[in-house]
């Protein structure tokens, strides 16, 4: 019973996550073909429709044989990891293998040269700001609760400690009691939260990326969409530092011998954060499209300018890389929302904080001795 | 400020890029279209926005003050600048060297003096139209 159900979840994510994956050609901005600047006429010829097609058509029988074949694996294999995550893992694949064919097939038809620059000469309201910086406050202070909450209470853990926790909110595995075991949760609460509170307000003055000519209505689309993005990210830190924070706290309490579980509280915001992200990514992708392109109407006819038009800073059609551009966040060309500019010194080095952090996180997990049994037995 | 005010490079041309700027800012005041004492983008935001180096930017703001055309604040950023109630002698016989310079420099590319009169009056009444003064 406890297999099927983790496979039912996990087929939700997949088709979940396919769905999302399937639909964004659909939401790109015009001119764009799987991160290729192809031009806006281009964009809706024969040879740019047959692209999409094949990608449609890969997807969804990508996403099939996930769910089928994943299925398999996790009701086989039901107590090895990467059998039960084996479906999200092959959709996962499925999407690189067919975004890279059709990334080259666009390439065939890129717009060479250099496009021409255009900003608009408005200047950003403060009061956009207040958002994010709130979000991240909320953030720094969960942070702050579950790593001294954890910290006044280390001394009086006994030897084993509760590293995690199964779907019933009672924990599945035990690890001696070390710095790491104890605090590695809150302090992913207190490096994750803030983090991300700072990637919202980064949103906030992430670069405008308008139209030429197209009378404001490419910058009034995009302005939007950024707000829309920004407040998305503002939730989305709340949420997870409430969480991450509960979670955190209610272990310690675990650990103390104070509680059997988690509250109540924490499972129903991991389904709360949850169906906010769905929801408001759904949202975001068919009321705004990716940079407002559903916005933009009529005006998207008008040529991209630089940054999303510039077919020479761009990896794969994913990394933009622009030493002269002192952006930090450009918007994707191929996905929602905003990507970093690995050419701007700052953005480049938080990008290696992060890999560093997850790098750690992830070397912690594996080297810390764990055991499913209870520490009683 | 009007939303639909966009600067634009063109990298294809030989004017530098940051005189492609200065000009298109100075015509966007000239024309009334910003009026004086708005803020204009920081450095860093519109720099960013065009996708060049900040000292491009830097470079155009500094020859703009220079002009006349805004005021560079430390903390407040950019400004468009009240026009001069009365020009220096100096400003003025600078400027009316550079008037007639260019003045004879269409005389020299063939251009007819009715023509040259004809494109001085065309181009004081863009000036002074009454859509400039109003937006002043």
């Amino acid at each position: 019973m406890e297999a099927w159900s983790v496979w039912i979840v996990l087929a939700v994510e997949t088709v979940v996550a396919g769905g999302f994956t399937i639909i964004i050609p659909k939401i790109t901005r015009r001119g764009l073909l799987f991160g290729v600047y192809v031009g806006e006429q281009h964009w809706a010829s024969v040879q740019a429709r047959a692209i999409a097609r094949e990608w449609y058509a890969g997807m969804i029988l990508g996403v099939a044989a996930s769910i089928v074949l994943g299925a398999g694996l996790a009701l086989g294999y039901p107590t090895q990891p990467l059998a039960v995550v084996s479906s999200l893992l092959m959709v996962l694949t499925f999407t690189v293998v067919c975004y890279l064919r059709a990334h080259f097939r666009a390439r065939r038809l890129a717009v060479a040269g250099a496009p021409v620059s255009a900003a608009a000469l408005i200047v950003d309201a403060p009061a956009a700001l207040t958002v994010p910086i709130v979000a991240t406050s909320i953030g720094a202070l969960c942070g702050a609760a579950a790593l001294g909450y954890a910290w006044m209470h280390y001394a009086d853990m006994p030897a084993m400690v509760p590293t995690h926790f199964g779907i019933s909110g009672r924990p599945d595995a035990w690890a001696p009691r070390s710095f790491g075991s104890v605090m590695m949760l809150p302090l992913m609460a207190a490096v994750l939260s803030p983090g991300m509170g700072l990637m919202a307000c980064l949103t906030a003055r992430a670069k405008r990326a308008i139209r030429q000519a197209d009378g404001g209505v490419s910058l009034a689309a995009q302005l939007r969409f950024r707000r829309a993005v920004t407040v998305f990210l503002s939730g989305t830190v709340i949420l997870v530092s409430l969480l991450l924070t509960s979670m955190s706290i209610a272990a310690t309490r675990v650990a103390l011998g104070l509680s059997e579980g988690l509250p109540g509280a924490s499972m129903a915001l991991t389904g709360v954060l949850l169906l906010y992200a769905i929801g408001g990514s759904l949202y975001l992708m068919l009321h705004f499209g990716q940079g407002g392109a559903r916005l933009e109407k009529a005006a998207g006819s008008a040529p991209l300018t630089n940054g999303l038009a510039d077919n020479a800073h761009w990896v794969l059609g994913v990394v933009y890389v622009n030493r002269d551009d002192p952006s930090f966040l450009v918007e994707k060309r191929f996905g929602v929302g905003y990507t970093v500019n690995l050419g701007n010194p700052r953005a480049a080095l938080l990008v290696i904080l992060f890999v560093l952090f997850m790098i750690g996180v992830v070397w912690f997990a594996r080297s810390t001795p764990h055991t499913s049994l209870t520490p009683g037995s | 400020m009007d939303a639909s005010l966009v600067i634009e490079i063109d990298r294809s041309r030989e004017e530098p890029a940051y005189e492609q700027v200065a000009r298109q800012i100075r015509e966007a005041i000239a024309t009334g279209h910003l009026k004086p004492q708005q803020l204009l983008p920081a450095v860093r935001s519109l720099a960013a926005d065009l996708g060049v180096n900040l000292n491009t930017i830097a470079r155009a703001y500094r020859l703009l003050e220079e002009d006349g055309f805004v005021q560079i604040r430390d903390r407040s950023g950019v400004e468009v600048a009240l026009p001069a109630r009365r020009a220096t002698s100096e400003a003025g016989a600078a400027l009316r060297d550079e008037l007639w310079h260019v003045l004879m420099r269409m005389r020299q590319a063939g251009l007819p003096p009715p023509a040259i009169r004809r494109e001085v009056d065309r181009q004081l009444d863009k000036l002074l139209s009454p859509h400039t003064e109003r937006e002043r």
